[in-house]
């Protein structure tokens, strides 16, 4: 058995560690409890906090990381086209590249500017004043070629950004450049047909909305939506780009030689109101000329001149004040009040059936008639043609011209609205009234376009307008076969076709002077215009051409307009397919194509005339009675 | 000397008495669940992970033909715009009269087609355009 120590020794060291001890403990729960209140406070700011972004402001940190890792990528919707009648482009948009900085984060702005005017081929200090502007975006080169940007991006200046977007092109230039019109850099229409459907050719943008990594690699699985970006729809136009371009040469050769300062050429489908060609050529101040972006066929009014006279005839005949073969005295010049009126060239007093008067261009023979007429009753006829009033093309800066009511005629205006003078009005309203009477007396609705086309390439025509009867039948016919002979022996030859009957009218007109009247002999500035169609005794084709101011000794219609017209319609029959006469011969027969020259042609067909002939005995008998 | 003690193997249905009264009971039906629910879920982990690889190169895929697919309208777009200048008459006009020196002819005429063995009769041109495009 082990003796314990006992007494007051041995208590003394116990209290002393139980002492110790509860000191140690006190103090432990102190430095427990205030490390516990540290970590609750800690524990409640973080708790405030979480509270704070999950319940106060969820929203903005949402939005936040909704905005690290979705992308909403625009779709571009593209422009829809301008097409021609076959399908041909005539404008389309392409997609190309601007170049855009973000001037905050571009580190030399001065060896920047440098470098980019270099390859931009810009003012280095118009590019370093857009960089070194406080903007977070600025353009440093719309729309720029393909070669250019990736020239820009291979100098690796940080800040420099290319953009794409649409570029608008015309791929055949300046040609149609009147009707085709423009857009603005952003394509907006602002011009032309491109202003006036600009709602049609403009597309809707779309959005793709893709949940993107760190690396900008969309997510798999992650959200994904796409409103897909909706094109333009396509626009056909009735224009044929062959033709259009044609036309565009030949009045720009004509205008060049007759020192004339612009011409107008229109053509029109006579039963549809189809313009298949509106060329506008005008000579600028450098003296060259060019093709014009103003669309003169519908915003420029003129004198027509005498190729009004077949509307006259055609309510002359229409009220039965007349008919083609009556006859009646024309006097060499007339005075109606103040004013004489003369023929050109002069003839002495003669008789001269309507259809002559027609055929001369007869100024004093019309003015008799006309007379016989009546001021209300031209007046009404006039206007049923269309004189006076906008088409139904509506096309902007269109002009109605000037056919006052018959009531505010003075006394002279009855015989000088009569041969075209007093009276004024576009190329495209005498274009429509000559295709009334191409077209059996009714008048058509002139369009430029035939309708649309989506991206399915589904076509959905365009209404046309509506076609309204100005005049009978017979009467038109009868005016047709006048100006049938205006061309075969008139003042309008050099319009003539091989193979092709034309009808149309020549115009020389005097054209107000800036000093006001028309001039002197000398002194006189005209519109030389040739309208007409073709075939005659079926029209498909109906042309307008007119020739402003031609300068020197050529200035009058048959012989500054009509052998446009004639060319042209040369061209445009083949174009169009238009069969001669002697092509509609037969037209049923089978067989492949052959070829031959007119000249051998003609050789056959003589041969086997004369062996018709010879074999029905007429030869002979013609022969023994010395026929 | 130091001696382990281990519990004895047992037998099927042996119990081990663990010296509290209570007393555990090993089911080796039960040891297989478990293993194979372990099993089955590394298995279905793996999987997972590996369907997660094929959807990812799936999304890949699908990004890189979405870039094609618009390089190639953009592409299109741009051939679409050089054949209509190609094809323009001013450039054909331009290239007949300057790189290939062709002049107008002073006189110009038409070839009439005719039946074979019947020159005297001249055939209609094809109705339309042959070379047109349709709408």
């Amino acid at each position: 058995m082990s003796r314990q120590p006992v007494g007051p020794a041995a208590l003394g060291r116990g209290a002393a560690t139980v002492e110790q001890h509860r000191k140690t403990r006190r103090r432990f729960r102190r430095r427990a409890v205030f490390g516990g209140l540290m970590l609750a406070v800690v524990a409640g700011m973080f708790g405030w906090r979480l509270a704070s972004l999950q319940l106060l402001e969820p929203e903005r940190f949402v939005a936040h990381g909704e905005a690290q890792r979705f992308k909403t990528l625009r779709l571009r919707a593209g422009r829809g086209a301008i097409v021609d009648r076959n399908g041909v482009d005539l404008v389309l948009s392409v997609p190309g590249q601007s170049m855009i900085a973000n001037p905050r984060r571009v580190e030399d702005p001065v060896r920047a500017a440098r470098a980019l005017a270099q390859v931009l081929g810009a003012d280095s200090e118009v590019l370093e004043r857009r960089i070194s502007s406080d903007k977070s975006f600025v353009y440093l080169g719309r729309q720029v070629d393909l070669e250019v940007a990736e020239a820009i991006l291979a100098l690796e200046i940080s800040g420099v950004y290319a953009q794409e977007e649409w570029e608008r092109i015309r791929p055949g230039g300046d040609s149609a450049l009147s009707i085709l019109g423009r857009t603005d850099i952003d394509s907006i229409g602002i011009s032309g047909i491109e202003l006036v459907y600009d709602g049609l050719l403009s597309g809707t943008d779309g959005e793709r909305r893709v949940e993107m990594g760190m690396w900008g690699a969309s997510i798999p699985g992650g959200e994904y939506s796409v409103e897909p970006a909706r094109n333009g729809r396509t626009l056909v136009l009735a224009l044929d780009r062959a033709l259009q371009f044609e036309a565009e040469r030949l009045l720009l050769e004509r205008v060049e030689a007759v020192g004339a300062k612009g011409g107008v050429l229109v053509a029109m489908h006579p039963a549809t109101g189809e313009i298949l060609v509106s060329a506008t050529v005008r000579r600028s101040a450098d003296g060259v000329v060019r093709i014009s972006s103003e669309h003169r066929a519908v915003t420029w009014t003129y004198e027509p001149g005498s190729i009004i006279k077949p509307l006259t005839v055609s309510a002359i005949l229409d009220r039965a004040v007349a008919a083609p073969d009556t006859v009646r005295e024309v006097p060499p010049r007339l005075k109606v009040h103040d004013a004489t009126f003369s023929d050109s060239p002069f003839h002495e007093t003669v008789e001269l059936t309507l259809a002559d008067i027609i055929r001369r261009s007869s100024n004093v023979g019309t003015i008799l008639w006309a007379h016989d007429l009546g001021a209300e009753a031209l007046h009404e006829q006039l206007r049923e043609f269309g004189l006076g009033s906008v088409t139904d093309l509506d096309f902007p800066g269109e002009a109605s011209g000037i056919l006052h009511p018959a009531g505010r005629w003075s006394g002279t205006s009855l015989p000088t609205i009569a041969i075209g003078q007093g009276v004024s009005t576009t190329p495209l309203q005498m274009l429509v009234a000559y295709s009334a009477l191409a077209n059996g007396g009714v008048r058509p609705a002139p369009t430029l376009v035939l309708g649309t086309r989506d991206d399915d390439g589904v076509f959905e025509a365009r209404r046309p307008g509506p076609s309204l009867s100005v005049l009978p039948a017979a009467v038109a016919a009868e005016v047709v076969g006048m100006m049938e002979q205006v061309v075969a022996s008139g003042t309008g030859t050099r319009a003539q076709v091989s193979g092709y009957r034309v009808a149309g009218k020549t115009g020389t007109a005097w054209k107000v002077l800036p000093t006001g009247g028309y001039g002197s002999k000398g002194n006189r500035s005209y519109v030389a215009s040739f309208a007409g169609f073709l075939p005659a005794e079926a029209p498909r084709l109906a042309v307008i051409v007119v020739v402003d101011e031609p300068s020197g000794e050529v200035y009058s219609g048959g012989r500054v307009a009509a052998p446009v017209f004639a060319e042209f319609a040369r061209f445009a029959v083949r174009q169009l397919r238009i069969p001669s006469a002697d092509e509609r011969v037969e037209a049923d027969r089978e067989g492949r194509v052959m070829a031959l020259t007119p000249a051998r042609h003609a050789i056959l067909r003589e041969a086997a005339e004369a062996s018709r002939l010879e074999q029905s005995g007429e030869l002979v008998a013609a022969s023994a009675t010395g026929g | 000397m130091t001696a382990v003690l281990r519990h004895p193997r047992l037998g099927l249905g042996q119990r081990i008495d663990d010296g509290t009264g209570g007393r555990a009971i090993v089911r080796p039906a039960a040891r297989s669940a478990v293993a194979l629910a372990v099993f089955g879920f590394f298995a279905t982990l793996l999987a997972l992970a590996a369907f997660q690889g094929v959807v990812v190169s799936g999304q890949f895929e699908f990004d890189r033909l979405q870039r094609r697919l618009e390089d190639g309208r953009d592409r299109s777009q741009l051939l679409r715009a050089e054949v209509a200048r190609l094809e323009s008459p001013g450039r054909i006009l331009e290239v007949a009269g300057g790189r290939l020196g062709l002049v107008s002819p002073p006189t110009r005429f038409d070839l009439p087609s005719v039946v074979p063995g019947d020159p005297l009769t001249i055939l209609l041109p094809p109705v339309g355009d042959p070379f047109s495009r349709t709408y």
